[in-house]
This record gives C-alpha cells, sequence and structure tokens, in this order.
C-alpha cells in the first residue's frame, strides 16, 4: 500500500511538475542575435564569457560550471560568486587573444560588447568563431537600437532600460534551458527596482541633475561622461533625476565648462580596477574635483555630494539594479529627497 | 604670375603685420567669450576684468573660473604652441631643403611617448617629474640621438631626415617594448592616447612654459634670418656665403627641438600646423625669412586657436581632438597651396 | 699672386683625392682646370674657398693663408659658382642675387644702396637686368646659370671660382658665360670639360688627372697631342686657329 502511495505520490508529482508550464527548450533552437541567426542543436556544454555584466548573468542562472574561461573585467565581481570564479580560468583582465578563447574549445563564446566579438570585434568576428564551429551570443544591450560603427563606445539611439538585460536573460536561459532560473532572476530583480525607486519616491519631483563620471584621459582634460540613452541615464530616469547631457553617444568626451553649466546637484563618480588612466582611481578624480578652480565652486563638491558607483554599474548590465540602489541610498542620505 | 610672385612693398607688409596682430587678438577674444557654453560677452568682459585689473564686480565664480582658468589660459597656451609648431616647420624645412619637413621629423614625438611611458613605469611619479617632464626629456634625447647620428653620417640633408626616421622608429620601438613586458601595460598603453594632442588639460602654470618657449625660439630664429634664406641652395652654398653651417644647424636644430618637445610635452602632438602654415605663410609674403618667420608665427597662433574653438563647438557637448579639426582643415589647405605653386615650366 | 696654392693634399676616408697639388693664379686672370671626371677638380676649388680643409699644404690668397681668414672674411673676397644648385622654394632672380650680399651684410644691418649697386651691376654684367621678377622655376638651365654667377659677382669677390658652369647649358650660353668670365676684372679658376673652350678663354691652365697635377702654363703649351691623349685617352690633333689665334684641338674617331 505505501509503496502505491508513493508511487501515485511521485506521479502526480510528475505530472504537478510537467503542469506548472514552464518551457523546455525545443532544439534545435534558433535566436536572432544582434543580426544574425544563431541555432543551437543542443545546450552548450563549454562557454568562453567575454565581458563581466555576460559572466555575471551567467553565475546568476547557475551556469558557472559551464563556463571554461572569462575576459574582461572592471571590478571585482559580486561578492557572492567570488568563490565560484575563482575556479575559472581568467583568460585577461582586458581584451583576450582570439587563440587564447579558441584554445578552449568552447562551443559558445557569448560577449556582452560588440566590440569584443563583432564586425569589427578586437577579439574576432562572429564569422572567424563560425567558422571554427563555435556559436557566438552578444549581448542585446549592446546592439539594439545602437550604433557601434565607430569602435568606440558607440551611439544608443533609444534609451536603455532594463528590459534589453531581461532580454538577455531570457536568451540566455533558453539557451542552455534553465528557464526556470531565468525567470526567478528576473523577478528578483524588478522587485530591488521597484523597492529602490519606491525608497526615495518623493525625490521623484525634484528632476535633481546629476551626471555620470567615469574617467579622463588626462586628469584636467575631458571627461568621459553618460549619454542620455546610457544605462546611467536609465538609473536617472527610474530615480526621476536629470541627465546633464542630451548627446546620444553612450560615452561622449566632455569638457568640465559643459559640466560645470549644469551644476549637478550629485556627481556620480566610477570606481574600479583598472589603471588605464590616471583619473581611473576615484580618488584622483574627487582630488581634482575639489581642486580644479572651476569644479571646486560646484554645490555638489562644495557639499561632497559624491556618489561612489563601481563602474560595471554604469555597464548596462543586471548590475544597473545595483546603480539604483546605491545611487537612491546616496541621494536620499544627502537629505535630497525631501 | 600669380599671388605667390607678388613682391609686397614695405607698408603692405607691415599692414600686413599689423592686420594679422589685431587678427590673433581678435581670436584670443573670441575664444575667451565662445566655447562650449555660452556666456554673455559682458560676463566675459567682466570676469577677465576682475582678474587683470582687480575690479570686483558680481559674478558666478563658475563663470569666472571658466573665463579666465579655462578660456583664457588654454587660448593663450593654443597661440604660443601654435606658433612655436609654425616656426619649427619654417626652419626644418629651410634647412632640411624639404617641403615635407615638419616639427616631428626628428622623432621628437616618439622620444615623448617613450619618455612618459618610462615616468609611468619607472614611477618617478607625478612628484618629482610629472608626465609632461618625462615627456620634454623623451623628447630632448630622441633629438640628442639623432643629431649625434647625423653628425655621424654626414650632416647633409637627405641624411638629418633618414636619420630622424632611424630615430622616430627606434623610439617607437622602445616604447612598444616597455609597454608589452611592463607589468603596467594596461597604464602604459593610457599614456599613448594622451600624446595624441589635447588642449583641454592646459591651465594657467601651461601658459608660463609654452609662453615664453615660443617668444626665446621666435627671437633666435629672427636673429638667423640671414642664415636661413642662405641654405636655400645647400649648405655649400651657404658655407660660399660665410655662413658657419655646422653651429648653424646645430642652433637652429636645437632651437627647433626645443620648442617642439615643449609643445609636445604640454598638449602632446597636433599634426599638419608645422607642415602647412610655413607653406601658407609662404604663399602670401614670400621666401625671404625676414618675413615668413613673423608672418608663420602669426599665422600659426590664429590657426591654433580657431582650431581649439571649432574643436569644442562644432559638435554640442563634446570635444572634438583637435589633431582631427587640424587635419580636417590644414589637408585641404595644403593641397590648393600644392595646386596654386604648381610649375607653370 | 692673387691665388697660390702651394702642395696641398686632401684625403676623403682613406682615398687620397688632391695629392700635392701646387698652382697659382695671377691677378685678373683667368685659370681653366682640366681633367677627367674625379681628377679632384670639385675638391679642389671646394679647398681654395675653404669649405673642406686641406690634410696638408697651404693656400694663399693674395698672400695670407687661408687658414688664418676669417670665415666671414672669406665670403666677402672669393665667391663659388657650383655645378648644379637647385631649389623648389619660389624664389625669384632677385631674391637669388640678393642672397650674394650676405657676407657683407650683419644680422642687423639693414639694405643699404652699396648692396643694391651691387645687385644691379651683377645681373646687368650677366645681361638679366630686366628680368629681376621672374620666378626662379621658370628659368632655363643657362639663365639659372647666369643667375647663380650674378649671386657670385653680387658678392664683389675679387677672386671666382666656377664649378663646371657651362655643363647642361646650349652653345650660345657657353660662350656667352665663359666671354662673360674672361672679361672679368676678377682672378677666376673654371673648371672644365671642353678643352677647346678652354683654350679659347683661358689665360692658363692646369690638368689634374688622379689628383695630381700633369700640365700647368698657357694652352699652347698644356694641350699636346701626347697630354690629351695620355690624360683624356682620346687621339687629337692640335693647332693654332686662323680664326681666333688659339688652340683649337680636333678629335679622331675610332
Amino acid at each position: 500500500m505505501r509503496h502505491f502511495l508513493t508511487t501515485i505520490a511521485f506521479a502526480l508529482g510528475l505530472t504537478g511538475f510537467a503542469g506548472s508550464g514552464f518551457a523546455a527548450t525545443q532544439y534545435p533552437l534558433t535566436i536572432d542575435n544582434c543580426g544574425q541567426k544563431v541555432t543551437f542543436e543542443k545546450a552548450p556544454a563549454k562557454i568562453v564569457s567575454i565581458g563581466q555584466g555576460m559572466t555575471e548573468i551567467l553565475f546568476s542562472l547557475g551556469l558557472a560550471d559551464k563556463i571554461a574561461g572569462t575576459a574582461v573585467w572592471v571590478g571585482p565581481v559580486l561578492p557572492q560568486y567570488a568563490e565560484v570564479n575563482s575556479k575559472i580560468p581568467r583568460l585577461a583582465d582586458n581584451d583576450p587573444s582570439f587563440e587564447s578563447v579558441v584554445g578552449k574549445a568552447p562551443d559558445l563564446v557569448v560577449a556582452e560588447f560588440e566590440w569584443h566579438v563583432g564586425a569589427q570585434g578586437s577579439v574576432g568576428t562572429r564569422q572567424q568563431f563560425s567558422e571554427l564551429g563555435i556559436n557566438t551570443y552578444v549581448a542585446p544591450t549592446d546592439c539594439v537600437a545602437k550604433v557601434n560603427t565607430d569602435g568606440g563606445d558607440g551611439v544608443r539611439k533609444e534609451l536603455f532600460t532594463m528590459d534589453l538585460v531581461y532580454q538577455e536573460i531570457v536568451e540566455l536561459s533558453q539557451i542552455f534551458d534553465v528557464r526556470d532560473r531565468g525567470d526567478a532572476l528576473i523577478a528578483d530583480l524588478k522587485k530591488r527596482e521597484a523597492d529602490a525607486v519606491a525608497s526615495i519616491a518623493a525625490a521623484k519631483a525634484m528632476n535633481l541633475p546629476i551626471v555620470f563620471w567615469f574617467s579622463s584621459r588626462e586628469v584636467n582634460g575631458d571627461a568621459y561622461i553618460a549619454g542620455k540613452n546610457s544605462a546611467p541615464a536609465y538609473i536617472l530616469k527610474r530615480l526621476g533625476a536629470r541627465n546633464v547631457l542630451t548627446t546620444e553617444e553612450e560615452w561622449p568626451m566632455v569638457g568640465w565648462e559643459t559640466i560645470s553649466q549644469a551644476n549637478p546637484a550629485v556627481i556620480v563618480i566610477a570606481t574600479m580596477d583598472r589603471r588605464r588612466y590616471a583619473a581611473d582611481d576615484p580618488k584622483v578624480k574627487v582630488d581634482f574635483l575639489e581642486k580644479d578652480p572651476v569644479t571646486s565652486q560646484l554645490d555638489a563638491v562644495k557639499n561632497k555630494h559624491f556618489v561612489m558607483m563601481d563602474a560595471q554599474s554604469m555597464n548596462p548590465t543586471i548590475r544597473t539594479i545595483d546603480g539604483i540602489e546605491v545611487l537612491a541610498k546616496g541621494i536620499k542620505s544627502f537629505g535630497l529627497a525631501q | 604670375m600669380g599671388l605667390a610672385a607678388k613682391r609686397r612693398t614695405w607698408w603692405a607688409l607691415l599692414a600686413l603685420a599689423m592686420a594679422a596682430v589685431i587678427l590673433l587678438t581678435f581670436m584670443i577674444s573670441l575664444a575667451v567669450s565662445i566655447g562650449e557654453i555660452s556666456i554673455p560677452l559682458s560676463t566675459t568682459v567682466k570676469a577677465v576684468s576682475n582678474r587683470l585689473f582687480g575690479t570686483s564686480f558680481e559674478l558666478s565664480r563658475i563663470h569666472q573660473g571658466i573665463v579666465w582658468d579655462y578660456r583664457l589660459s588654454r587660448a593663450l597656451v593654443a597661440a604660443s604652441t601654435g606658433a612655436s609648431l609654425a616656426l619649427s616647420g619654417v626652419v626644418l624645412q629651410a634647412l632640411l631643403r624639404n617641403p615635407l619637413a615638419e616639427p616631428f621629423v626628428l622623432g621628437i614625438s616618439a622620444g615623448a611617448s617613450t619618455g612618459a611611458v618610462c615616468i609611468m613605469i619607472l614611477g618617478l611619479g607625478y612628484g618629482i617629474l610629472g608626465l609632461s617632464g618625462g615627456a620634454f626629456l623623451g623628447a630632448v634625447a630622441a633629438f640628442l640621438f639623432v643629431g649625434l647620428l647625423a653628425a655621424g653620417v654626414g650632416g647633409t640633408s637627405e641624411r638629418i631626415i633618414l636619420c630622424g626616421v632611424a630615430g622616430s622608429q627606434l623610439f617607437n620601438a622602445l616604447t612598444s617594448y616597455i609597454v608589452t613586458t611592463s607589468a603596467n601595460a594596461e597604464q602604459a598603453r593610457g599614456v599613448m592616447f594622451w600624446l595624441l594632442g589635447s588642449m583641454s588639460g592646459v591651465r594657467w602654470p601651461d601658459v608660463y612654459l609654452s609662453g615664453p618657449v615660443a617668444i626665446i625660439g621666435f627671437a633666435v630664429c629672427m636673429a638667423h634670418v640671414r642664415v636661413l634664406d642662405a641654405f636655400i641652395f645647400g649648405t655649400d652654398a651657404a658655407a660660399s656665403l660665410g655662413i658657419a653651417v655646422k653651429r648653424a644647424q646645430v642652433v637652429l636644430l636645437g632651437v627647433t627641438a626645443f620648442m617642439t618637445a615643449a609643445v609636445v610635452s604640454i598638449v602632446g602632438s597636433i599634426g599638419f600646423v608645422g607642415l602647412v602654415i610655413p607653406h601658407a605663410a609662404r604663399f602670401v609674403v614670400g621666401p625671404s625669412h625676414d618675413r615668413l618667420l613673423p608672418a608663420a608665427a602669426l599665422a600659426g597662433a590664429i590657426f591654433m586657436v580657431a582650431a581649439d574653438i571649432i574643436s569644442r563647438v562644432i559638435i554640442p557637448q563634446q570635444i572634438l581632438p583637435i589633431g582631427v579639426v587640424t587635419a580636417l582643415f590644414g589637408a585641404p589647405a595644403f593641397a590648393l597651396i600644392l595646386y596654386r605653386t604648381r610649375r607653370t615650366a | 699672386m692673387s691665388i697660390a696654392v702651394d702642395t696641398v693634399t686632401f684625403a676623403a676616408g682613406n682615398s687620397l683625392i688632391v695629392n700635392g697639388v701646387s698652382l697659382t693664379v695671377e691677378k685678373g686672370k683667368v685659370l681653366g682646370l682640366l681633367g677627367p671626371n674625379g681628377s679632384g677638380k670639385s675638391s679642389l676649388l671646394r679647398l681654395i674657398c675653404r669649405l673642406r680643409k686641406v690634410k696638408s699644404g697651404v693656400i694663399r690668397l693674395g698672400g695670407s693663408d687661408i687658414a688664418s681668414i676669417s670665415r666671414s672674411d672669406i665670403a666677402r673676397r672669393i665667391a663659388l659658382v657650383e655645378q648644379q644648385a637647385t631649389t623648389d622654394t619660389q624664389v625669384t632672380v632677385m631674391d637669388v642675387v640678393r642672397l650674394g650680399r650676405t657676407p657683407h651684410r650683419g644680422p642687423l644691418s639693414a639694405w643699404s644702396a652699396h648692396d643694391d649697386a651691387a645687385v644691379s651691376d651683377a645681373l646687368a654684367r650677366v645681361g638679366m637686368q630686366g628680368r629681376a621678377g621672374q620666378p626662379w622655376q621658370t628659368l632655363s638651365g643657362g639663365e639659372r646659370q647666369r643667375v647663380h654667377i650674378a649671386r657670385a659677382l653680387a658678392q664683389t669677390p675679387s677672386e671666382l671660382l666656377l664649378d663646371e658652369p657651362t655643363n647642361h647649358l646650349d652653345i650660345q650660353h657657353q660662350l656667352d658665360i665663359l666671354g662673360l668670365v674672361s672679361r672679368l676684372d676678377v682672378t677666376s679658376i673654371v673648371a672644365l670639360h671642353d678643352l677647346n673652350l678652354a683654350a679659347m678663354f683661358c689665360d692658363s691652365l692646369a690638368v689634374l688627372q688622379n689628383g695630381e697635377v700633369v700640365a700647368a702654363g698657357p694652352p699652347e703649351e698644356v694641350l699636346t697631342q701626347e697630354l690629351i691623349e695620355r690624360v683624356f685617352g682620346v687621339r687629337a690633333h692640335v693647332q693654332k686657329s686662323s680664326v681666333h689665334g688659339r688652340c683649337n684641338i680636333q678629335y679622331m674617331a675610332g
């Protein structure tokens, strides 16, 4: 009797599972990705991930064991994945070579930016990989409504929204047949976003002018500031604040006259591990702001309304949500949310 | 006969010189009054007056800072570096008897990048020497190398140019080696971008270097007006006219290297100015160096200030690198000059 | 002696280019310097105006050792016209001739009437006086050479050195220029290839071979059939011309 009941329960459980409606991936799966059709015969077994944002999404989907190598790291990995990450070989802190990627014999290469894997990819073109039988997937955050022909940061024609990241999560979870994890991740991110927005709901009416400073080639020189359709712009829009820039370029080089004119209420300063330019160091950025004859007169500098934000949050990734949280906290702590 | 062959009378030249000086002053005023953001002219005037004459008009401290600390210092540096590059171009074209000679032909910008990269790697730091100091020393080192090499192989014009090519290649290779083998490769690579040429990081301390350099350079060049004229048919012809050729080469090439090294260490390598302005000036006032040098200096100053203004206003809210602007205008101008002076014989 | 060369040697690297050359030129006379290519003519001329330094021997101008004369003094008295001096710059005839005044002008001295006179005189003597404003690039080879000579004359030299001034010229200009040089009252040394022209216009000749003087003296003494065959490797018949009284060399082919 017990045996029979267990079997019935098991059978019911199975049908219950099947009936819950989560869509198992039907292979072969063809995805329209950044202007190319990519076909998967089965879930890929070995991945090389180029781009910290992309890697962190894969970690969040529990796919760490399939990653054979990573590259392009802006800062430290999300702490909850530090351990799994330490077991995965890092091919390069920045651009890996084509051979090092291919040498891992992956069946899928995923890239966060078209300037790594794309028509002018510094690692390789998508055709180079497909000639070797390797599929490529480029994050929709970098190619939807975005023009990357100049090989730089590109120009974004429409405001970035987290929907693009959610699209990426959905597509990746389809490719790897882990749709349930994907949906759970999206739900969690949406909740965090809503909570952060609600925490400073009062500031929405203020329309605060805010600027995101990534870095500068020369400390005294023009700065790389987030453009009007970039991920930081999305953060500002969600929080009811205003980007001081109206250019569509993703990270234009802007002079301090323009930035000072806007007299931002808060200056968001990027922190990162990279030290390509002296201004990569957030301390150097703050030092400049406080010593320069013009910027030292800005309200944000006089009142030290600086928000330190991990540079990875300024990229269109799941960490954009972190960015929303960090900035909301900052605005609140400065007492600007009244 | 055309404009190129027209002889100008003394009075016409004087008038031209005065017009150029007035134009330069106007351009500098323009650079102070317009920029990335628009500041009312009255505010600009008050800001300058406050700092210059100690008046105390009520002004936003931000506008005050922008006009005086950003725009005026940058306009003055643009003018003096433009003049320095143009003068260097004139001297090099005369000494090397090559119309394509320009200030970076002696390996100076290659040396500057090596020097800057060394500072980054050796980490002498921004305390003692700074990136600019390193660039200056590197530029001078490259020039000395090229000079010694040229002296060793016989200092004819063709040989000097070839030595310059060798020097550039060597120092570029050194830079690449240091960059690829250093632990701080990322940092070192960052330095290369800085040398591409930019007026944005300029503040008043840079004026105190570029101004005197341009003035001293101009004075030394003017003192050698006859020498420069005499080189037109080569070193032997110059020597037969009584010129101390070796000493002249050392002094003139030295002052050129000095001016160019100073320019590169402040604003990086800005191309086309040293190549095109001498030809443009020659086109207007003729090849006699007593007129050519002042004309080139003024034209170079005006051109650079104009290029800086354009680089800031041509795309709203963005800065175009100044090297792009000088090339955009310099290349067609050069083509036009070549066309107008094509040989009729 | 206006120019006196005394046992002068000159070497470039390991090869001896001028080997124990001695010759003299009297004031106001024309010396023709002959010899095959590579015999050291150009180098000798450059030694005489101190563009190169002698290895041994002494060169005297008007009795003074040139090693003791200052560079600018040398330039004020002796002028050199090179074989082919070219430029790409858009200069005019006047610009080029004015250069000749350089040794006489300090860095701060203004252009004087004396300078003007020297320049217009020089232009007149080469027959280019109406062409002062003409661009250099539009001149023919012969005209350019005349302008170079005018530049040398503008230096108001007392000695004039010409290195193969008649190469690339048509016959009319060859005769013009050499006639001009022979009529000038400056002491001249002219390096030439054409033996007949040398005979016509020079007061004395010196023949160089491998850096050594193999014959010197008046043309009729120097230009013998034997010397011409030995030095130039051609057979010729020399006779006195009934037209102008100077030697005339008739070459025999084959």
